[in-house]
């Protein structure tokens, strides 16, 4: 089986800085691979381990993509080989653009029989890139995947509703998007991660695919919202003297 | 405030109706809606805000909602609304998501409030977890929102409201996914948004028996059982439906108490709305502490079987 596994690269949240006008900035940021991604990227470790095949991990973004680190992070959890198409214009890039540029990027790639995506990439969470790739791909397409089961020249997929669980038939080729229940990511070994430094990467420019970014979305205002003001109350240590304090605080808002 | 001239909502069932038609009026002139349901709703539909209803046929038992989306996007062509409102949910995502590809524009996902400004809709949606809300606006001629449950409230139905209907015929899909079999969920469903108390508990609960002495605290306090998304997605100790956050539940209770939470923006956001916030959390410097109205810094295997005990007596 051929699959790509799309994955981005995001700021780790915890790193946002909030200023005093609410504005919010990521300029002391580490980067990371998108937390949800990575169910995506061992979806696809574990299909190829049962029916062979190749795994190609595919991004778009700016420099930080060309990171060594990241580079080794995405690689040595499994898949073969690196896709990247990166450009300093390809920033905060929207929906609909990262999903035309995955699409020629894929086109690129070749054949494919499954693209597995995050269920909602950690900074933006839109929950819609794996979701346009596949139609603009003209292929079948499905969020909220649970459960993905080769069977012969076709897939069963599992998809998770609020209530119900869908138990889908498919033929391939097909963009899935995937839970983040649906596997237990594997943390690489110092194994893997030396090897990755050996797997092929391939680098492709937006002139290389053919395609550009035309923004179709206008960011008019992004700000932290206010935050309530909170009694901030903090008991240290568990005496009893402290157990009795909040059980009354508790019990006072209970009446 | 001006209001686009047309408004189309996308109903996948008949329970999301009326908070749909509440989007539709809060910017559309014109409300049409495409109910993907049998054609018993339409009366309550016009009741509810819409002023024209398209019948899609869902008699045929194997045709799922996403096998409509031809017929949806065939109608787009016709009736060229300016906005296109569907429900944020994973069935409401996708349909959205896939018209977007067609129309060569992006989401405005999760919707949190639409206005039109100088004849362009407005969306708000949270970002980077909830730490930040942004304002955004699709510069196509066409827009596709999808709005969380729960934002907007059905309108009281006004009988006297005057609407027509119509029936559309069904486009085939030139490829779909065959459905096998639908399994319903094990286990019990809870609506945390409209408990009064909610206790919820983080990773700092050691094993999933320990979920009883909790339980036994929350039924004192007459309180539901919440968690963080790591209980209920990586531990699997509690349904999905009991996870509270951006991307879970967003809770209204009078008294919240967060037990071995640290208190991330994205679980804190669902939080944010509580009257008052009560954490319990060994370490002093967890984030929660700053979100508290009170707190207490010390093991929650000494502080909750204390305060079980203080409720006894
Ligand atoms: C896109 C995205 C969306 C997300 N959406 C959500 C969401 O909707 N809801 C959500 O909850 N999370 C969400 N998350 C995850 C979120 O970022 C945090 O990872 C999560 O909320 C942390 O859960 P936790 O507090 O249980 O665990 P931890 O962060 O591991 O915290 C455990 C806490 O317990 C304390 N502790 C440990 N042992 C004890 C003890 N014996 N007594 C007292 N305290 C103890 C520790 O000091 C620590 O502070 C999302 C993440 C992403 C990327
Ligand atoms: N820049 C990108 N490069 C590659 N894959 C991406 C990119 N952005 C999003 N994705 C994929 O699309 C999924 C959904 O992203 P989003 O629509 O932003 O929530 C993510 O989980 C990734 O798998």
């Amino acid at each position: 089986m051929n699959i790509i596994t799309c994955y981005k690269l995001v700021p780790e949240e915890q790193d946002l800085i909030v200023n005093d006008d609410y504005s919010v900035s990521w300029d002391k940021a580490e980067w990371k691979i998108g937390t949800y991604d990575l169910n995506g990227v061992e979806a696809g470790v574990q299909l190829i381990e049962s029916v062979g095949g190749k795994l190609t991990a595919l991004s778009i973004g700016d420099n930080i993509l060309e990171n060594d680190k990241l580079k080794k992070a995405i690689l040595s959890r499994g898949p073969e080989e690196l896709v990247t198409v990166v450009d300093n214009e390809l920033k905060d890039l929207d929906g609909h653009n990262t999903a035309k540029l995955l699409a020629a990027a894929v086109k690129k790639i070749g054949l494919f029989d499954l693209i597995l995506c995050g269920e909602g990439s950690s900074d933006i969470y839109s929950q819609q890139v794996g979701l346009q790739l596949g139609e603009l791909l003209d292929v079948i397409t499905i969020n909220a995947v649970s459960k993905i089961t080769p069977q012969g020249d076709k897939i069963i997929v599992e998809r998770s509703l609020d209530n119900v669980v869908e138990v889908l038939e498919i033929t391939p080729p097909a963009v899935l998007s995937v839970t983040t229940d649906i596997n237990v990511p594997r943390i690489p070994t110092l194994k893997e991660i030396l090897a990755a430094g050996k797997k092929p990467v391939t680098k492709f420019s937006l002139s290389d695919i053919d395609e550009e970014n035309v923004p179709v979305v206008e960011y008019i205002k992004t700000a932290a919202p206010e935050q309530a003001d909170r009694k901030n109350i903090i008991l240290e240590g568990a005496t009893e003297e402290n157990i009795n304090k909040l059980y009354d605080y508790i019990r006072q808002e209970l009446a | 405030m001006s209001l686009l001239e047309k408004v189309l909502i996308v109903a996948e069932n008949s329970d999301v109706v009326g908070e749909l038609c509440t989007a539709g009026r809060a910017c559309g002139d014109k409300v049409e809606l495409v109910l993907i349901d049998n054609e018993a709703g339409v009366q309550e539909a016009i009741a509810l805000g819409a002023d024209k209803i398209y019948c899609l046929n869902t008699s045929d038992q194997d045709r799922m909602v996403e096998d409509f989306l031809p017929t949806i996007a065939n109608l787009l062509k016709q009736e060229k609304p300016n906005a296109i409102i569907l429900s944020a949910s994973t069935r409401g995502k996708l349909l959205a998501a896939r018209l977007a590809a067609k129309l060569a524009t992006t989401v405005l996902n999760d919707s949190l409030s639409l206005e039109v400004v100088e004849g362009n809709l407005i969306s708000k949606k949270r970002i980077y977890g909830g730490a930040a809300l942004r304002d955004e606006k699709a510069t196509g001629e066409v827009s596709v929102v999808t709005v969380s449950a729960g934002t907007f409230n059905a309108l009281d139905s006004d009988n006297q409201r005057k609407g027509e209907s119509v029936s559309v015929d069904f486009i085939e899909p030139s490829y779909r996914a065959k459905r096998l079999e639908v399994k319903t969920k094990v286990g019990e469903q809870v609506n945390l948004t409209v408990a009064k108390q909610v206790v919820c508990i983080g990773r700092g609960l050691a094993a999933q028996e320990d979920i009883s002495m909790i339980n036994e605290l929350a039924a004192l306090m007459e309180a539901e059982v919440g968690c963080t998304r790591p209980i209920a997605e990586g531990e699997q100790w509690m349904t999905k439906d009991r996870y509270v956050g951006v991307s879970g539940v967003m809770l209204k209770p009078d008294l919240y108490l967060g037990a071995g939470i640290s208190g991330q923006i994205q679980h804190m956001v669902g939080v944010d709305q509580a009257k008052v916030i009560v954490a319990i959390n060994k370490d002093s410097r967890a984030q929660i502490f700053q979100y508290a109205d009170y707190g207490i810094v010390d093991d929650i295997y000494t502080v909750v079987p204390a305060l079980i005990k203080k409720f006894k007596e």
